[in-house]
Order: structure tokens, then sequence, then C-alpha cells
């Protein structure tokens, strides 16, 4: 409290476990980083919100969202890679403690997001009266590693009929899904599941505002 | 006494812990000064400490005396503003306490008016850089509540003569007309009575002498050791010298123009800034800053002051001194630091804004729209919008009805639609105003029943071919094939755009995605511009209920150079969207989404340019050294049996051929990335000349178009004719002046509420598209004016030529800061 001024280099108490470099080889690729972490996310948060809110420190280049393992749905956090520096630092700097979806996000320096990386595994996330009539986006199919692309949205309808979803039991939630085309995909979403289970361990959030996460990320393949 | 001095400075005046919770000033500073003797070290911001300091060791002081002036000196020569204007303010602090003689003060003022004369003088210096000059003269004005008094007491006659000195440059100089600058546009006229901000300082300046120099704001620390300082010896602080002018090459008028360009952008005129930020990429403990911002040791209320000077910079023109998003931090933090006052402030100030927002620049009204959604998002939208309810009943070009329109937009962007309906169930009315709830809008929507038309069966059949995972290859065939013959080109773009955005509609990541992986097809059925403009209307059907997607979409195709930036910017003006001008953002955002990606590829470029030259400049003394070491180890020769043979180990001889043969490729590899990249840039720079070309010449077409003829006496039209705010202040010249810095502000903006709530907006919807068009033509050139600048000889050729109309070259014009006058056939 004796400055006004932070210790610039000093940029992330938290340490990623599976950074395979050394401590400093880490601080280094945090201060060349032009990915940020955001954390504390509402699960029901869009792209598109946190485009709209990111994009004011600077254009983007990629958002890729957390996602849970099993349904294929966003856990809480992302990551954001711009095209420049400045713009990440100003999103750390500006953006931090603000609030997104009522929500107040973290905002950290990345090293640089690898495949594998998107894979979480929540278990928190308010429920509100207005949240619980929010569609949460399905990401399944398209975005597994290795997966080649599954677009099945030809055929589908709008509006799709509800389903209450139990997920461990921790917690309810209504979505809308795809009956025909998650009956379609179960086979072949299963086995690629439990092929990843044995390859990795997924991002894991015990509360979705703590600011120590255990993190375990899959660094089979860098980009 | 364990806390830092660095602590201690900074709790000067505090009840706290580091003081034992005295609340004495005195022993405080006492204390402090204490630990900065043992710490041996100086601080910039305790000058009358040094006072204290120079007491006891004067070596010490003049030390500090001696590395201001070599620090004010490279200042003056690096151009660096701030220590400049903050170096002089020390100096007055330094003379104050009996460090500094009042008589080197007054030569230092007097160095910087003599310069700022000579740069004046059309002989010996250079117009152009008025603004240089009149920083000068501003940075003494603005030393002067910190040290006028004493100077007055100690040197009245020598004093007089700076004051008499300012007095006359301020008659000899240029009076800067800052209409590209100025947040609010008062009228269609010039205002010719109108300050500008030297003539303004310096009549505050006079006021103030003749108060007898005594500014409550200014805290006079060292008035309670005046007896201990007295006895301190004041060290002489050497001359200074300022930089020579910098004389003008030529007499052309483009060149002139450039000149007043680059010395305004060094020296712009406008500096009402917060100095408790530093600019530099130190980060700043936000929480502490915003503390001592609600707690300064000024006897007054300054509430309004500080919010005043948060959105005087938030909309200080052509940029604001930090990226407008900081702002909102900025006074979240402060309505947390002060809920009972600040929060009551900013929307007192909301209000006052929106009620001049058809006055507003546009740029202004885009920041403020900006900040107040992305304010109110982290209050729960929280918002008394019954009182702007009355919105809906303007016609749908009133200015107060597009800002609450586009903030309720872009409050829907950050959250959801239903959320921000409920937001406003205090004034229903205002749902009229919500855009639709976004979602696509699919034309192949398989629907059953009607299935049966070609269209919906090709998408089908395209939907089958992305999920069997047929390479773009194929898919590409199978349009030429299937669709082009029978269809035709527009008909392929129509089925296959329609349904490669569906399949990319669920996220942005599912859209580009679809763009990587299928962008060929939709590269090689929009080969030129026409094609491209329809793959935009495609978009834009498609993502008819979402403005934001329409954006991105854009925004994507562009980087994959599916779309080029002209074609936007013809899309953007064609008929469509120029009707949409002046009653949504939709067409400008999109329009000010390539203008800056098409810049920021260049800057980039720069950037990596610069780069790669550092890198090949290492390279090459790299590669000298180890070709040179290679050389004289193979020169080094010995005579073995009459023969010379080399003499050198053969394995190092080894060791230095490879690292001479590594060095030198490298050396290649960079000077070929270099090229590459120089490359590049050449053509971005092409690119953005016919950009800014195509750019201008679609202004002036539709403005063409559309403005009101000059009268037969050659009177240009006044838009603003039916603004009632403009007619009460032709009536008052005092209400012409109402800035945000006017202390009356608060008193006169109600005035005005009231009044608009009563007569309503009665400005047609011409004028009102007209106004809006300039508006942003005036911005686009103020934001783009360095580029512009270096293109203006094919702009005065091919654009401002002949008899372009008055209105649409004064817009460009004010925003290049170039003057109107000459070549206007007016």
């Amino acid at each position: 409290m004796a400055s006004l001024f932070k210790d610039p280099s000093k940029l992330s108490a938290y340490r990623d476990r599976r950074f395979t470099g050394t401590q400093e080889e880490y601080e280094a690729a945090l201060q060349a980083s032009v990915t940020v972490y955001v954390g504390n996310m509402s699960f029901y948060t869009t792209e598109e919100q946190a485009y709209e809110l990111f994009s004011r420190a600077g254009e983007i280049r990629k958002i890729i969202m957390g996602l849970d393992k099993n349904s294929k749905t966003p856990c809480g956090f992302c990551f954001i890679l711009y095209y420049s520096r400045e713009d990440a630092e100003d999103a750390v700097k500006y953006i931090s403690g603000t609030m997104l979806d009522d929500r107040p996000i973290r905002v950290d320096f990345d090293w640089g997001f690898e495949e594998g990386r998107q894979w979480g595994r929540g278990r928190s996330g308010g429920q509100k009266e207005l949240e619980a009539q929010r569609e949460l986006v399905d990401y399944g199919g398209a975005f597994q590693p290795n997966a080649p692309p599954q677009y099945d949205r030809g055929d589908r309808k709008r509006g799709y009929g509800d389903s209450y979803r139990n997920d461990r039991g921790h917690y309810q939630r209504k979505r809308y899904r795809n009956d025909e085309r998650s009956s379609q995909r179960a086979p072949d979403s299963e086995s690629k599941r439990d092929a990843n289970d044995s390859e990795k361990n997924p991002r894991f959030r015990e509360k979705g505002d703590s600011d120590e996460e255990d993190d375990d990320y899959d660094k089979r393949r860098r980009r | 006494m364990s806390a830092g001095w660095r602590t201690l400075l900074l709790r000067i005046g505090d009840r706290c812990p580091e003081y034992g919770g005295s609340a004495d000033h005195k022993e405080h500073i006492e204390t402090c000064y204490g630990v900065l003797c043992r710490e041996y070290e100086h601080s910039k911001d305790a000058m009358f400490e040094i006072g204290l300091i120079n007491l006891e060791n004067e070596d010490f002081a003049k030390g500090i005396v001696d590395t201001t002036h070599a620090n004010l000196q490279d200042a003056l020569h690096n151009e660096n503003r701030d220590r400049i204007r903050i170096l002089l303010r020390f100096l007055c602090g330094l003379m104050c306490s009996k460090v500094v003689l009042p008589n080197s003060i007054i030569e230092t003022f007097e160095a910087l008016l003599s310069s700022a004369a000579t740069i004046l003088d059309e002989e010996t210096g250079n117009p152009s850089w008025q603004p240089r000059a009149d920083f000068y003269v501003y940075c003494i004005l603005a030393s002067l509540p910190w040290g006028g008094s004493e100077l007055f007491e100690q040197v009245p006659d020598e004093f007089e003569r700076v004051l008499v000195g300012i007095q006359s440059y301020i008659s000899i100089r240029r009076h800067f007309d800052d209409i590209a600058f100025s947040v609010f546009e008062t009228d269609e006229g010039n205002s010719p009575n109108k300050k500008d901000f030297i003539e303004d300082l310096w009549e505050r300046i006079q006021v103030l002498s003749r108060n007898g120099w005594k500014v409550k704001s200014v805290p006079k620390p060292h008035l309670l050791f005046e007896a201990q300082l007295v006895a301190g010896v004041s060290h002489r602080f050497s001359p200074i010298s300022c930089p020579p002018p910098t004389v003008s090459q030529s007499s052309s008028e483009i060149v002139k123009g450039q000149e007043m360009h680059e010395a305004d952008l060094k020296y712009p005129q406008r500096l009402r800034r917060l100095h408790i930020f530093p600019t530099n990429k130190a980060e700043v403990i936000r929480k502490e800053c915003a503390f001592y911002l609600v707690s300064l040791p000024v006897p007054f209320r300054y509430e309004y002051l500080m919010a005043e000077t948060i959105f005087s910079q938030l909309l200080l023109l052509p940029n604001p001194p930090f990226r407008p998003i900081y702002y909102t931090l900025v006074i979240i933090d402060l309505c947390k630091a002060l809920p009972g006052a600040f929060p009551s402030v900013v929307v007192g100030a909301v209000h006052a804004l929106f009620d001049r927002i058809s006055n507003m620049d546009m740029e202004c009204r885009t920041r403020l729209i900006l900040w107040f959604s992305h304010h109110l998002s982290n209050f729960q939208f929280i918002w008394p919008w019954q009182e702007w309810a009355y919105v809906k009943d303007l016609p749908k070009w009133a200015p107060q009805r597009v800002f609450v329109q586009e903030v309720l937009e872009r409050e829907i962007r950050l959250s959801y639609f239903d959320k921000i309906k409920q937001s406003i169930e205090d004034a229903v009315e205002l749902e009229e105003l919500l855009p639709p709830k976004a979602g696509p809008n699919f034309r192949y929507h398989s629907d059953e029943g009607k299935e049966s038309t070609d269209g919906h069966r090709l998408s089908k059949e395209l939907v089958g071919m992305v999920r069997g995972r047929k390479t773009q290859g194929d898919i590409i065939s199978w349009v030429d094939g299937q669709i082009i013959p029978v269809n035709g080109a527009k008909f392929a773009l129509d089925v296959v755009s329609q349904t490669l955005l569906d399949i990319g509609s669920k996220s942005f990541t599912h859209l580009i995605t679809v763009l990587e992986r299928y962008g060929q097809i939709i590269s090689k059925l929009c080969p030129n511009e026409e094609m491209q403009l329809l793959l935009m209307d495609e978009v834009s059907a498609y993502w008819k209920n979402s403005t934001q997607m329409i954006a991105i979409a854009i925004d994507r195709m562009m980087g994959y150079r599916q779309i080029s930036n002209l074609a936007i910017v013809k899309w953007v003006f064609s008929p469509a969207n120029v009707d949409q001008f002046h009653v949504s953002d939709r067409p400008w955002e999109i329009l000010r989404n390539a203008v800056s990606k098409t810049y920021n590829r260049i800057f980039d470029l720069r950037k990596e340019i610069q780069t790669l030259r550092k890198g090949l400049q290492a390279a090459k003394v790299a590669s000298e050294k180890a070709a040179r070491e290679l050389e004289e180890a193979k020169s080094i020769i010995e005579i073995v049996d009459g023969q010379p043979v080399p003499s050198e180990n053969p394995v190092r001889l080894r060791r230095l051929q490879v690292r001479a043969d590594k060095t030198k490729a490298e050396e290649v590899t960079t000077e070929e990335s270099l090229e590459a990249k120089e490359a590049l840039l050449a053509r971005g720079l092409e690119e953005s000349k016919e950009l800014l070309r195509l750019l201008f010449k679609s202004f002036v077409e539709v403005l063409t178009e559309r403005l009101p003829p000059i009268s037969a006496d050659g009177d240009v039209p006044n838009l603003r004719a039916g603004d009632p705010n403009v007619n009460s202040a032709a009536r008052d010249p005092e209400a012409t002046t109402m800035e945000i810095d006017n202390e009356n502000g608060a008193d006169n903006d109600s005035q005005l509420n009231g009044q608009n709530k009563k007569i309503g907006h009665n400005v047609g919807e011409l004028e009102q598209w007209c106004l809006c068009t300039l508006g942003y033509l005036k911005s686009f050139s103020r934001q783009y004016a360095t580029e512009i600048w270096s293109h203006i000889a094919m702009l005065d050729q091919e654009i401002f030529v002949g008899n372009i109309h008055p209105l649409i070259r004064k817009a460009a014009f004010s925003g290049l800061c170039r003057p109107t006058s000459e070549g206007s056939h007016l």
C-alpha cells in the first residue's frame, strides 16, 4: 500500500500447473502473451456478449469458450486472443473486476491457448429467474479436438423441446436440446469422451468464484 | 518509524497508523522529513521538504536544482510536454521554499517567452508551429497559481515585465479555431467571440492576479515553515535554452497545412487532464487512487469538478488520453468510493449531456453510448428510464431518441433481450425502441410442407455435404456443376451463403470455423465487388435481427479477404444503408470497423518492420563478425615444406565456417521477411489510399445529392434552423459558450432540459440526415487526419474540387484543422 503503482513485473499470482517450462519461461510467456483468461463468467454468457465487452479493449482475433467436458456447454471461463499485446494489457487492466452478465469477472494474462485447454468441468453458476429461461450454447461435436466438424443443424427445428438435465445431482438446469441430434450422435460422442478421459484431465473448477483454481490441461498439441 | 518515506509522503495529512494516529500536519512533515533525510533520497513531490533539507544540506538541494535544470532542458528538447509543465510548477514550488532565486524563475519564463515570440516570426521562425509557442506560454501561465503571489511579492517589477510579455504574445498570436475538437457544435456559423484555450487561460490568470493570487485549491505548505525556510540559501537556476524553431521547408499551402497538423499533434491545445493517473505502463492500484481522488486536501466540494474532468477526458477529441473503456472503471471506482455523492453527480452529468446530445460531436456520441451502456451493465441496468420515455414520441431521427435506442442496443449486446426489456418496465413506451429479439433468419429453413423449392433442396444437399465432410474442392465443383448452370451465380451465392451462415450461426467461433473451412467457396463465388455487395446483402438478410452479428460477420469476411474494404464502403453507401445514416449506428459501425481494420493492419506491419529492421541490423553485425573471424583464421598460414598451408586447427576452422554460414543464413532470412513485410505494407498503403479516395468520394456524392443548395445570394443553408437550442443560443451569446467546464453548467442544463421537453425536436428529417452525415465526415477526417494529410494532394485534385458544397468542405477541413477560407468560392 506504500505505492500508488503496482509492480508491473508481477503479472499474476496464478500459476498454470500444466505449463511445461521454468518459472522464468512462464513469466516470459505471460509478458509477451496476447491471450487473456476470463474467469467467473456465468454459464449463460455467450461469446457475443464477451465479444461486445472485450472488443472495447481492442480487435479480437479469437474467443475460446471453456466447455463442460461432458455436456459441451460453457462452464464459466474463456480465453480471448487479441492481435496486439497492448490490447490484451488493456483488457486485463480495465475489464478485470467489472461486471459481465451481472457477474464480476476476472481477467488475467494467459500464456497462450493450446488445444485441450477449453475443457473444464463446472459445478457452479447462479440460477436466476431470468437466467433459467436462457439458452445454453451447445458446442457439441464440432469443437472436440481431433474430431472432424459435425454440423447438424440443417434439418433441426427451432424452439426445440425442453429437457431437464441432472448433472451429478448438484444442480438442475433447464436447457434446450435437439433430441434428434443427441440420439444420433450419442454413440459417437460417448466413445470420444472415453478416449478423452483416458488422455487428459479436465480443467476442474471447484468454485466459480475461487481465485486459486487447480488447472490440469491436456498439453499434447501445441499450436 | 518503520514506514518508508514514500508512504509517509503520501500519508501527510492523513490520520493513519504510519503517523501513530496523529492528525497534525506539522508533526507529520517533521517525521517524514526525518525519514527522508535518513533514507537520503529525494522526492519530486515534496518541494518544500527540499526547502527544509536545504537548511541543513545545501549541496543536496543544489543537486536537486541542477538535476531539475538538466531534466527541464531534456524535456524541452525531447518535446516531453507533461514534464515541461510539471517541472515548471516544481520550480515555482522550489522558489516558494526559498531553494531557487525568484530572478531565476523570471529568467526561465523570459527564455520561454522569447522562444515563443521567435516561433511566430515569419522570418526567423515558422508560424505553423504556433502550437509549440502556445504551449510554452501555457506552461508559464499554468505555473503561476503555484508561484504568482511569491513572485509578485519578491520581484514585482520583473514579474510585471513577464506579464506584459505574455500580453504582447497573446496579441500577436493567431486565434486558434478548435472547431474540430469541440464536443458541442454550437451553430453552423463561426463563433468569433469564443475564446480559445490560451486566451481563456490568460483571462483567468488576469483575474487571479487582480485577486492577489489567492487560489484555495493550491496547497501552500511552505507558509507553515516560512520562519525556518527564509534562513535557507537560494540557488540560482541556470538559464535554459529552447530548441530552435523548425524552419519551414516550403511555402506551399499543403506543406504548411501538414506542418500545422504535425505541430498540433505534438502540442495539442487541450490539456484538461487529470494528473493523478500516470500515462506510462506502470499499473495503477485503482482503489488507492480513487481513495486519493476522493480525499484531495481542498476546502470545497469537488465531485462536480471531478466528474467534469473525467467526462471531458472521455469526450476529448481527437482521442481521450486513455482508451475510453478506462473511464468506465474510473467512474465505477468513484461511485463506490463516494456512494453518497458521486452517483448522483454522474446522473446529473448524463442528463446534462443527454439534453445537449443533438449538438454533440458524432464521435463523442458514440463514446458516450458505449460508456453509458457499459456503466449501466455494472449497476444492474438500473436507470430512471421513465424520465426519457418522452423520446418515443420524437421523430425516429431525433438525436435523443437515437441515443436511447443505441444505448438499449448496446445494453442488450452486453446482456440479453429479456433482461433489458425488464429493466425498462417502468417506461414501457421505450419497448418500441428495443431492437428485435436477436436470432437468425434463415431463408431455406426446412419446414415440413414447403420443402419443394430449388433453394431448400440445394441448401439441404449442401448441409449434407458439410456433414459428410466433403472437401471445399468437392463443394466448389458441386456449386459449379449443379447450381450455377441451372440457377446462375447469384442464386448460388444466395443458397451457399445463407446455408453456411446458418451452419455457423451458433456462436462467433462457429462462424469463424465455417469461414475458415469453407471460405474458398465464398471467395470463388465473390470474385468482384458486385458479388461481394450481394454477399453483404445476404449477411444482412440472414442476421437482420442482430446488428452485432452483421458487423461481426462482415468484419471477419474482410479479415479472410472474402470481402474487400472498398466493397464494404460501397455497401455502406448503398441506398438501403444511406437511408439509415441518421436513424441508426448500424452502417457507421460497419464503416468504422472496416477503416480501423485497414489501418490496424498497417500499424501492425509498421511495428513488425521496425522490429525486423533492428533484427536485421543485429544479424548483419553477427554475420560480419563470424565472416571476419573465419577469414582471420584462414589467413594464418605457415610454411611447411616450402608450401604455405593453413596453420589453424581444422576443427576450429570448420566450426567457424558453420557459424559464418549460419549467421549469413539468418541475415538472409531476416532480410527476406523484411522485404515481404515491406511489400505487404506497400500494398496496404496503396489500398488505404484507394480506401480514402472512395470514402471521401462516397461522402461527397451522397451529401451533394441531399444538401439544400446555397441561396441565390450565396448564403449557406442553416441545417439547424429548427433546433430550439441553436435559436436560443443565437439570442444569448453566453449560452453558446456553455461547455462542460463552465461552473454554472448544471443550472443552465436544467433550463435547457425543461426547454427540450416542451419544444421537442424540430429539425426535419433531411436536415438531420445531413447534420449526421456531415458529423461523421468530420469525425472520420479528424480520426485519420495524419493518413489523410499524406494523400491530401490526391484528394484536393479529385475530391475537394470546384463547386463542392461549402458544408462538405467545412466538415472535412475542420476535421483536418485546415482553414476553409482559401479556396472557398464564397
